[in-house]
């Protein structure tokens, strides 16, 4: 055997042998395509230099013919896997440049096989030989053909591919790759050169083609060789450190168990599951007994399980920390209420490997919290418990009968749901408000409250709120009394103290109706004689029309004031609606509004008013006809009060004030006063100190003020009489100022 | 037969309105009128010779018509007076009828009864204005006398004799003669009967 056949076959046989490991490191890892590259590269470059050694011992035509058409199969595969090679593992070369490689060398393959005999050769025409280090080589003799130009701009691209990627890498930093593997490969792509040199018979050596590949081959399996032998060195290190990482564990249990934390650990992979002694202690394990998963479901409350799986199986996929909590039964049969943090560790395709976290025992707050809800449950008033977004975390069977919900269907819902949409609005400000000051009080201030039920219908609430605090926030807690019994019973009651008032009323207006007839009389005569004068003086020859419509004026004017009268004395004797006439009322107009009515039953007991009224007064809220009233009351009594005194000594004062934020009026007499003693008693009712009197008057006064929210008392006149006294509150200060 | 110029309607009321009203038909009626708006007003400003009648409200405050009547009487007054009234004021007007009030009108009041009222009142003044003067001149002619002139002219018309007068009053049957001629002059009668009608209706027994 020729040396050359020899050390060609060794060639060829140590690129099969790269081919073949790096093939196997491929099966071994899929994802790692360079390494098939790698083998592709080694078994075509083992390819090329079988063929270049049947070409230099081709001894017929037709032999080296087929030899040369075929010899361009491994080229076109080494081609492409250098390019892919270079564009995958070096991350350089430009891409339009890899894609005209490709493009031309397999448009030279195709070619190729078009033409009869070669892309190279028209026609091989003989076989010449040579003499090269005592062996006889054979090249072809042949027509060239045209088109192998092609073959020829193909290698000069890739020689620019080369050398462009090279410098791309040599300026990355990485200079021993760009030596390396571009410097081989550019040397390769210079050296190929030598073929068509040789075949034209300008060069005599053996076609050595192929060792020119192999080195671009051994150039890329020592860059290869270098990254395995990098990787296993990491390994190597990451073993190190989870070496360390599992001892850090062991710490961590360790000193868990010195701090008594109930610490867990699960191993995904072989699940196996490490507890610290406090976490056993909560489990029920005895200390050194092995857990696995299955092993820890069996002590888990039967009705908690399903939950918990699906809670480790949500942490599994989203590596949520959603705290969990689930009953545990511990061999003597004892519940214990766990609450479970957990942490989940992936590796780097996203596979969860361990998951870790920590327990704490919550059975005592869960028993106080049950604890807490059978109270609630037990307590006598529809109960709610709204956390701080204004949902419901908590009902008693009561709100389900007052509501007419379900349990299910009020739990977590927004408490907007059980109120009238009117109101809606204003409890979100209500909620947002009470929150920033929360503190144990009736809800209402003043304001009437509705709740709504399940049908649509409204039902008249009173609410007491009370802020708890908890581990899960701030609480409100509202007691909610029905009170439309209480409602009913208070419209029946008002209607009453109403209709009585009205009787008082009707009554004191029958004692004054002379009085009354007479403020009619005024206008009336003024009325009758305006118009007879008129009448006189349109019967005369010479008539002042100055006059007439002068006369026309006042008795409209008079009219006028008998229509006053009467709509004064109407107001009086109408019975209207209870509570339907709050306005706001100036006290100082109902003053002189009474002084009208009584003006002639004054004067007809010769009892002459003095008044002391303060000005700009503020207004009261309230009804108008009844705050009349009452002071009709004290001014008819007080008149009653002095009748047995003598006339020069009948005066009477009426006085208002505002003072401490109320309007006081006050009606002073020189009449006999009051017996000490008997200062409280006059309100009550059926008490009287007249001779006829039924003792109600004063009742239905101090009724009356008390329905505005008002007083009323008496007292005594340091020299002589009596002075009644009544205040009322004065209209919010933002409209009391406007006054 | 119209009125002399001088004579006035004095209309009291404390009503303005009303007040304005009634002296307006008064007016209409060819009346001259003088308002006032309370009793005291108007006793300020009256003239006891101005003839008239005086329509008075008999509800007022702090002085009302009855006390303004009883003043007026007081003072010899004879001015006529009418009263206005309301309803339900009986016993007032009880009261003023006692005191010898003119006439009494219920409000609202008509016009006829009014003036009727009025011109009958007016009427009578005229009639009583010069009675009232004759009798004012005898009271003058009286207030002439001596006490003791006095004292004879009332003996003399309860028609004793000069002794009996004498006797009675303790002095001599000449002074008696004296006293009488000279009460006979002062009282500008000449016979007995004529002193004692003046003497009846000035009101001497």
């Amino acid at each position: 055997m020729s040396w050359i056949t020899v050390i060609w076959s060794i060639n060829v046989g140590a690129c099969l042998t790269l081919a073949a490991m790096y093939l196997a490191v491929w099966c071994k890892q899929r994802e790692s395509w360079v390494h098939l590259l790698f083998s592709c590269s080694a078994i075509a470059a083992a390819a090329v230099s079988a063929f270049e050694l049947g070409m230099m011992n081709a001894q017929t035509v037709e032999r080296y013919q087929a030899l040369v058409r075929w010899i361009h199969v491994p080229v076109w595969v080494l081609t492409l896997s250098f390019v892919a090679f270079v564009r995958l593992y070096l991350h350089a070369g430009r891409a339009w440049l890899a894609w005209s490689i490709y493009g031309l060398r397999t448009l030279v393959l195709i070619l190729n096989f078009i033409f009869p005999v070669s892309i190279n050769f028209r026609a091989i025409t003989d076989i010449r030989h040579f003499s090269w280090g005592g062996e006889i080589l054979s090249v072809p003799v042949g027509l060239p053909n045209p088109w192998g130009l092609i073959s020829h701009v193909s290698l000069l691209l890739l020689l620019i591919f080369f050398v462009d990627a090279t410098i791309t890498v040599w300026r990355r930093g990485d200079r021993r790759r760009a030596l390396l593997v571009g410097g081989s490969m550019i040397f390769g792509a210079i050296l190929a050169w030598h073929v068509p040199l040789v075949i034209w018979g300008a060069i005599e050596v053996p076609f050595f083609l192929g060792f020119t590949y192999t080195a671009i081959v051994a150039a890329m399996g020592y860059e290869l060789s270098n990254d395995m032998a990098q990787a296993a060195q990491l390994a190597g290190k990451l073993e190190v450190s989870q070496a360390a990482l599992h001892k850090t564990e062991q710490d961590m249990e360790i000193a868990a168990n010195a701090v008594d934390l109930a610490l867990w650990t699960w191993d995904i992979a072989g699940d196996e599951v490490r507890l610290s002694h406090k976490a056993r202690a909560f489990l029920g394990f005895s200390p050194s007994e092995k857990l696995d998963t299955k092993r820890i479901r069996s002590v888990i409350h039967p009705d908690d399980r399903d939950m918990l799986r699906k809670a480790v199986k949500n942490s599994l996929q989203t590596d949520a920390e959603n705290p969990v909590e689930y009953r545990v039964v511990l061999p003597n049969g004892e519940i214990r209420w766990l609450v479970r943090r957990s942490r989940t560790e992936f590796d780097r395709n996203g596979k969860p490997v361990l998951m870790h976290g920590i327990l704490f025992d919550i059975t005592e707050r869960r028993l106080a919290e049950e604890r807490f809800r059978l109270v609630v449950e037990a307590a006598p008033t529809a109960m709610i418990m709204v956390n701080k977004k204004g949902r419901i975390t908590l009902i008693n069977k009561l709100v389900e009968t007052l509501f007419g919900y379900n349990r299910d269907e009020l739990i977590d819902q927004p408490i907007e749901t059980l109120v009238p949409e009117r109101f809606r609005s204003q409890l979100v400000a209500f909620r947002h408000g009470y929150l920033c000051d929360p503190q144990a009080r009736p809800m209402s201030a003043g304001r009437e409250l509705f709740g709504r039920r399940k049908d649509g219908s409204e039902v008249p609430v009173e609410i007491g709120l009370n802020p708890i605090h908890t581990s899960k926030g701030l609480l409100v807690l509202a007691s909610i009394v029905d009170i439309t019994e209480r409602k009913q019973a208070e419209l029946e009651a008002a209607r009453q103290r109403h209709d009585l008032a009205h009787l008082a009323r009707v009554t004191a207006l029958g004692e004054l109706s002379s009085s009354l007839a007479h403020e009619l009389t005024h206008p009336l005569t003024a009325i009758l004689s305006n118009a007879q004068a008129a009448q006189r003086f349109l019967a005369c020859d010479d008539v002042d029309l100055n006059e007439i419509r002068e006369i026309l004026n006042d008795i409209v004017t008079q009219d006028e004031r008998a229509g006053e009268v009467i709509h004064r004395l109407r107001l009086l004797l109408k019975k209207g609606e209870p509570q339907k006439h709050c306005d706001d009322v100036d006290v100082n107009e109902v003053v002189t509004d009474v002084l009208k009515l009584t003006r002639n039953d004054l004067i007809n007991q010769n009892v002459t008013v003095d008044t002391k009224l303060a000005q700009n007064l503020p207004a009261v809220t309230g009804d108008r006809v009844q705050l009349q009233q009452v002071l009709l009351n004290l001014v008819l009594n007080a008149c009653e009060a002095m009748n047995n005194h003598n006339s020069s000594e009948r005066q009477l004062l009426i006085a208002s004030k505002s003072e401490n934020g109320t309007v006081q009026v006050s009606v002073t007499d020189r009449g006999g006063g009051i017996p000490e003693g008997k200062l409280e008693q006059v309100f009550e009712r059926f008490f009287t100190m007249k001779k006829q009197g039924m003792g109600l008057g004063l009742s239905i006064c101090r009724t009356i003020i008390d329905a505005h929210r008002g007083e009323i008392w008496a007292t005594n006149n340091s020299d002589r009489g009596a002075t009644f006294h009544f205040s009322l509150p004065i209209v919010g200060s933002e409209r009391g100022s406007d006054h | 037969m119209p009125p002399p110029p001088s004579l006035t309607v004095f209309v009291v009321d404390d009503d303005d309105a009303v007040r304005k009203a009634v002296s307006r038909l008064l007016r209409s009626a060819g009346i001259a009128v003088a308002v006032f708006a309370s009793p005291r007003e108007f006793l300020a400003q009256y003239d006891p010779a101005t003839p008239g009648c005086l329509v008075l409200d008999i509800a007022m405050p702090d002085f009302n018509g009855l006390q303004l009547q009883t003043t007026l009487g007081e003072k010899g007054c004879i001015l006529p007076i009418i009263f206005l009234t309301g309803h339900g004021d009986v016993s007032k007007s009880v009261q003023a009828m006692k005191h010898g009030a003119f006439d009494f009108l219920s409000k609202p009041v008509k016009d006829k009864d009014l003036l009727t009222a009025v011109r009958a009142a007016i009427e009578r003044d005229a009639v009583a204005r010069p009675e009232q003067a004759k009798l004012s001149e005898i009271r003058a002619r009286v207030d002439t006398l001596t006490p003791r002139e006095r004292e004879v002219l009332e003996h003399v018309v309860s028609g004793k004799l000069n002794k009996q007068i004498a006797g009675d009053l303790g002095i001599t049957e000449a002074t008696v003669k004296m006293h009488r001629s000279r009460v006979m002059a002062k009282m500008k009668v000449q016979s007995v009967a004529k002193l004692a009608r003046l003497t009846e209706r000035c009101g001497i027994n």
